[in-house]
């Protein structure tokens, strides 16, 4: 029971502020195969709207797995090709072990918080 | 004394992978496993499982078994299909962790991922069945 528990939140939340220069995505939950591009769909409706720099805030975020770590590196690309950034802010836990064990880490700017972020821009 | 295997049978589909996480949790809960390293197992199994939803079946349809047995504090794994002859940990070449943001190819990272976490994997392919076990936590002495 203690394990149905753990996994009755499966939904990952996604959440949309402008800030300043950026948009601040606060992203929560759990970001798996069957829901990663929902964070790649919603990356891509703001840089359609013109969106240069997105902050994912992460803190909240519990787990992730490879296909959203497509969705991060897909959104990524798209954004530098256009001359901008996806900032992530609050990565810990197994999600940060996992962009540190693909080395995703290094490809991508990394700060403690939004306030961080938005002063780096 | 390792414990007869628990086994599950589900379509081979990403949406499979949820109830096959909640699956193995019961058997994690079991062995009192922590709640990260439950984390750990379910990224490693989906991983496995989202390889055979994409590959085994090369576009058709088929169903996928996962299985665990509790030996001492750590789960043994089997997760088995009926497609094609396929070991995930040959079949696709690791992605090139020096290149940079607009080079790094988007994909490759899930067979990265579960080498890291477990270890050793074991693949082999009987009787029409390809089979891969781990057994997890990876350092947990085994035998006893």
């Amino acid at each position: 029971m203690v394990a149905i528990a753990l996994l009755a939140n499966n939904i990952m939340h996604i959440e949309a502020t402008q800030v300043e220069k950026a948009v601040l995505l606060k992203v929560s939950g759990r970001m798996d195969a069957e829901n990663a591009d929902e964070f790649e769909n919603a990356c891509a409706v703001w840089i359609s709207k013109g969106a240069k720099h997105i902050i994912a805030d992460l803190v909240d975020l519990q787990y992730v797995s490879s296909m959203g770590l497509r969705s991060f590196l897909s959104a990524a690309q798209k954004l530098k090709s256009a001359s901008g950034s996806l900032i992530l802010v609050g990565l810990h836990g197994l999600p940060l072990q996992v962009f540190e064990m693909t080395k995703l880490n290094s490809l991508f700017p990394i700060f403690e918080t939004a306030r961080q972020a938005l002063d780096s821009l | 004394m390792a414990q007869p295997f628990t086994r599950l049978t589900l379509p081979a589909r990403v949406q499979s992978v949820r109830v096959f996480h909640q699956f193995l949790r019961d058997g994690a809960a079991v062995v009192g496993m922590a709640s990260d390293d439950m984390d750990k197992l379910d990224l490693v199994l989906e991983e496995i499982l989202v390889n055979i939803a994409r590959y085994a079946y090369e576009g058709g349809v088929g169903d996928v078994e996962v299985g665990y047995s509790t030996q001492g504090d750590a789960l043994l794994v089997e997760v088995t299909d009926h497609g094609r002859s396929y070991n995930p940990l040959e079949a696709a070449p690791l992605p090139d962790l020096t290149l940079g943001l607009a080079d790094r190819p988007i994909g490759g990272l899930g067979v990265l991922l579960v080498k890291q976490i477990v270890g050793s994997l074991t693949y082999r392919h009987q009787d029409g069945k390809n089979t891969v076990s781990f057994q997890f936590p990876a350092h947990t002495a085994t035998g006893s």
